[in-house]
């Protein structure tokens, strides 16, 4: 059985046996393989499975993961490789057949396959740090304080400039809309914008919006900067301070 | 815009009890869908008190401006959206403290989906994996995020949606209504536009049909109704493991008839 063996400078700290899922590593202490060193993410990479193929994937980690000392987004792994992850080394031993120790390998509860739970508490409270720390990550975002407006650069409208402030920001003439067309013939739903968790989206309304010259094609998420054309309004997407 | 509403719900093929349950409301544009759970038949305890709950707060909020808004409200979407989660809110009150005055029922819970229509707006509130769907120009988006730990995976990260997809823990919620003292509601709106197709589902439907099953069914059917009848044929024909329930909405141009009318306003005066 293939296995994972977690070394600083020259002393092997863990092993971790691979098996079906994938074997996550970072500071965090949920990962399979916690490596405590601030020059680690707290998800910084993992090492899985795919077509009979070992492969190992960098979470877009700050400092990167390198496979024999070449930094990798993502490869293939084989026997002897060594995964360079801050100071500490993870060799790849796909041969070894001694018995395995099992600590530190959590293996998923079986749940009853089809019957609907809830997860228990502990294991929510878990999840929610995973993903406060996911969002710990994002806020290395320089846009993350800035605030989403929309700038007139021409067209009838009832402003010169809107702060995206709600869930839905509607670009027409309806009494819902944010931005309010002018004019005759304004349709009521030009165009709207939907704040997802990841940033806004774009989706046509009565007419198809065009984004920096081109038609969209369904949802499209919104870049700083970026340029809507619809019903005769020109709309600059800009993230402000 | 009308509202063409069809609905459907199902035992399948496997399981022995209907844990799902919706509720449609046509004069409020009001519709609510529930996938309960926790053993023997207290899941279908906890959908149909989370369905009526909901159902009657609306109702009631409708009547009177003074009804209780329960849980926090949020500055970033209308009155209505805040209301319909205040339902779900004051239904997740409900269902924990009959679970907890009778110990049988420990720990039933259910999912909750609802959508609810003034003008071109549609408000949702939802908690659970029940999904909503909304299918415009040809191009289908789920407008909920799925609470449950595969989805919440692939969001952080950590999982790929494939590996979702196979994953044995899709039935692991991380919220539920009736589970805990509160709960976490999330909302959404969308402007509505003439011929969009919006679909409620419990995950009977969307383990057994993909995305493309799902929407080639919703395009390729006469009414709302025909098209939740063959959502509901096809998941039983794929397995049919789970409970499966709909509810399709078709936003035409036309306003309802006189005899649609006349059977709306029968109904709720009767």
């Amino acid at each position: 059985m293939s296995r994972l063996v977690l070394k600083f400078e020259s002393s092997s700290l863990k092993e971790v046996p691979l098996g079906t899922r994938p074997v996550t590593i970072g500071r965090a202490p949920d990962n399979d393989i916690q490596i405590d060193n601030l020059a680690v993410s707290n998800y910084h990479a993992r090492v899985y499975s795919e077509a009979g193929s070992l492969v190992v994937e960098d979470l877009n980690s700050l400092n990167g993961s390198f496979l024999n000392d070449i930094r990798v987004e993502r490869a293939m792994l084989k026997d002897g490789d060594a995964i360079l992850i801050g100071k500490h080394e993870i060799l790849v031993d796909q041969v070894h057949d001694a018995a395995l120790p099992v600590d530190g390998w959590r293996k998923a509860p079986a749940p009853r396959v089809n019957e609907t739970m809830i997860l228990d508490t502990e294991e929510r409270r878990k999840l929610l740090e995973m993903a406060a720390a996911a969002g710990e990550r994002s806020q290395l975002s320089p846009k993350r304080l800035r605030v989403p407006t929309l700038t007139v650069l021409y067209g009838l409208t009832d402003q010169k400039e809107y702060r995206m402030s709600g869930k839905l920001t509607v670009i027409g003439h309806s009494k819902m809309a944010t931005v309010r067309l002018r004019g005759w013939f304004t349709p009521s739903v030009a165009a709207q914008i939907n704040k997802h968790e990841d940033g806004y989206y774009l989706g046509r309304g009565d007419r198809v919006p065009t984004l920096n010259g081109v038609k969209i094609q369904g949802l499209t998420k919104l870049k700083d900067g970026d340029v809507i054309d619809v019903s005769g309004v020109r709309l600059n997407f800009l993230y402000r301070d | 815009m009308h509202i063409q509403s069809g609905a459907r719900t199902d035992l399948g093929r496997v399981r022995k009890n209907n844990e799902d349950c919706y509720a449609m409301d046509p004069s409020l544009q009001l519709f609510v869908l529930s996938d309960g759970m926790g053993g023997e038949a207290h899941g279908e305890v906890a959908s149909a008190l989370a369905v009526q709950t909901v159902l009657t707060h609306c109702r009631q909020s409708e009547n009177s401006r003074a009804t209780p808004i329960f849980g926090e409200s949020s500055p970033d979407v209308s009155e209505r959206t805040n209301r319909l989660a205040s339902a779900i809110h004051l239904a997740n009150r409900k269902v924990f403290e009959t679970a907890a005055s009778n110990a049988e029922q420990k720990g039933m819970g259910a999912t909750l989906v609802a959508v609810w229509i003034e003008g071109q707006r549609l408000s949702l509130a939802h908690v659970g994996d029940s999904r909503v769907y909304l299918l415009r120009a040809g191009s289908m988006d789920q407008l909920t995020a799925d609470h449950s730990l595969v989805a919440e995976k692939v969001r952080v990260g950590i999982l790929t949606p494939q590996e979702a997809d196979a994953s044995e823990m899709q039935s692991v919620l991380t919220r539920a209504v009736g589970t805990n003292s509160t709960v976490e509601v999330d909302t959404d709106e969308q402007a509505l536009l003439v011929g969009d197709i919006v679909l409620l589902c419990s995950d009977g439907l969307t383990r057994m049909v993909t995305d493309p099953e799902i929407a080639s069914t919703l395009l390729t059917s006469a009414t709302a109704q025909e098209s939740a009848d063959r959502l509901v044929d096809l998941a039983n024909e794929n397995g049919g493991v789970d409970n499966v329930s709909v509810i399709v909405l078709r936003l035409d141009e036309k306003s309802a008839s006189v005899f649609e009318r006349l059977k709306i306003w029968k109904r709720h005066s009767g």
